[in-house]
This record gives structure tokens, sequence and C-alpha cells, in this order.
């Protein structure tokens, strides 16, 4: 298989579960826009461009999961700070039940498959 | 701030302006700003005048382009499409067909009809109603076919008296039925 394929596949699911792990960071605490980036930026193979996360953030808002407020910075300018809504939480405890359901399958089956391959040695 | 003061910052803001320019005005200036504090915040950790760390700084925030197109995404995930709304002209004329009006509201009931038709395909999926505009139409027909049997009933019944009676119909006004 051409490796584009799945670099594609891992990009649709990169793209998908991002969100959730922006609100799952929210779930420890608030942050503003640069903490929440670097601290995604920092896990590997996560995300691929910092400033998209911008873009997601705004859609959250819109979408009712995450709520913003402005708040003094020692350093700079004011910052907006992210934190979760209600709406927000829940989302989150549903996508992390079927999370868990649909990595335990792929992992499952994904072995087998290499558990086939080493009989066959 | 100190994000002006960096000639590949500035030039990279100018960029992104300029490609944001495809979004909504109040989407466009959330993500200005976010992006303009983003830089801030992250200039503050490079070294004065070390173009090589600025410019790492730019890859790892991503492209204009892609930054945009990120935020143009029309159809977020589990969102459905919004029920494009039902054009007004097929409303009307759906009521002007159910009531007759002697006439006047069948006929109102086909040119309302037809133009709500036309204005629904030019829509192109925008709107709905086709098939509202289109029972206003036939329930249009359905009550002109009337009107014309009706005037031609009370001809063949004032003939019919005529013949009998003897008398001219030439000053009687034929009755039409209403409602």
């Amino acid at each position: 298989m051409e490796p584009g394929r799945a670099r594609n596949a891992l990009s649709q699911l990169r793209k998908g579960a991002l969100e959730y792990c922006v609100l799952a960071l929210l779930d420890e605490g608030e942050r503003y826009g640069f903490e929440l980036v670097r601290t995604l930026s920092e896990a590997d193979g996560l995300m691929v461009s910092e400033g998209t996360i911008y873009p997601l953030l705004s859609r959250l808002r819109r979408d009712l999961l995450v709520e913003t407020s402005w708040q003094e910075s020692e350093t700079g300018p004011p910052r907006r700070y992210y934190h979760l809504t209600d709406a927000g939480r829940r989302a989150l405890a549903d996508f992390s039940d079927e999370w868990t359901k649909f990595r335990d399958s792929v992992d499952a089956l994904l072995q087998h498959k290499e558990k086939g391959r080493e009989r066959e040695r | 701030m100190n994000v002006n003061a960096d000639p590949l910052v500035e030039g990279y803001l100018r960029h992104l302006e300029a490609v944001a320019a495809v979004l909504p005005e109040y989407r466009r200036a959330e993500l200005l700003a976010e992006i303009r504090a983003h830089l801030d915040e992250a200039l503050r950790q490079v070294p004065a005048g070390d173009e090589a760390a600025v410019r790492s700084m730019l890859d790892r925030l991503g492209s204009p382009e892609e930054i945009v197109a990120a935020a143009a995404d029309p159809v977020p995930a589990g969102q459905f499409f919004p029920v494009p709304p039902t054009n007004g002209l097929a409303i009307a004329s759906l009521l002007f067909g159910i009531f007759w009006l002697g006439g006047i509201g069948s006929l109102a009931a086909l040119v309302l009809g037809y133009r709500a038709r036309r204005e629904i395909r030019n829509s192109a999926g925008a709107q709905r109603g086709s098939s509202l505009a289109t029972i206003g139409i036939v329930l249009g027909w359905i009550g002109i076919a009337l009107l014309v049997l009706a005037a031609v009933a009370a001809l063949f019944l004032l003939a019919a008296s005529s013949t009998t009676t003897g008398t001219s119909v030439t000053s009687s006004v034929a009755p039409v039925p209403t409602g």
C-alpha cells in the first residue's frame, strides 16, 4: 500500500480526535490559546500545525462546548481563556467511552494480524 | 506590542489577512486576534534578531492558507445541513388556489405558482416548496375550469329559458355562482 494512503487515513483520524483532546485538556482547568496550543504540539504526532487549533477553538465556542473570558496577564495584554461548558463535558464523556471501544477493537485487529505474521515465520 | 517589530512576522500577518478575506467578518477578526496573540507570546520566547528561530516558529504555526482552510470548514463533523426555507410565493399560490375568490384566487394561484417554481428551480436547492407551488397551480387550473364550466352552463340555461319563453337574453346578466 502506498504511504500516502495511510497518511490520509491518519490525518482524518487526527482531525476528528483533536477537538476531544482540546476538550480533555480544558477539563483539567481553563487555559489560554497559546498555552493550549503548546501543550498539544508537544504530544507526538497529534497535530500538524499549531495555527489550525484556533479555528477549531472558534468552532467549539460556536457549538457551545467551550466558553471564553478575558483575563489580565502579568506579562502582556489580556488573554482569552477557554473553559469547558457542561455540554462540552458531556461531549467529552461520550467520546471517551466510544474511543476506548474503538481503540481496543483496532488494536486487537492489528495485533491479530501481527501474530499471524509471526506464526508464518 | 512587539509583533509588528519583526519584519518576518509582519509579512506573515499581512499574508494571513489577505488570505482570510474569504472568511465572514466576525470569524476573520477573531482568527486574526488569536494568531496575533499567539505570535506575541511566541516571540517573547525567541531571542531578538534570531531570524532562524522566527522562521521555525512561523513554520510550526503553519501557512496562512492552511489556517484559513481550517477556519472555512463549512460542515463540522456531526452537524446536519440546515433545512432550506420554503418559498413564500409557493405558499401564497397554494392559499389562493384553495380560496377560489370567484376565479381571481385561481388566477393569482397560477401566476404566483409558476413564479415560485421558477424561483425554486433557480435557487438550486436553497429553497423548498416546489410541490406546494404545483398543488397551487393545479388548484388554480381547476378553479379556472370550474369558472368556464359555470359560465357555459349559465349560457345554456339562459338560451334554454329564452327559447321556451321567447324573450330576449341580451339584457339579462349571466348569474355567476360564487364561493
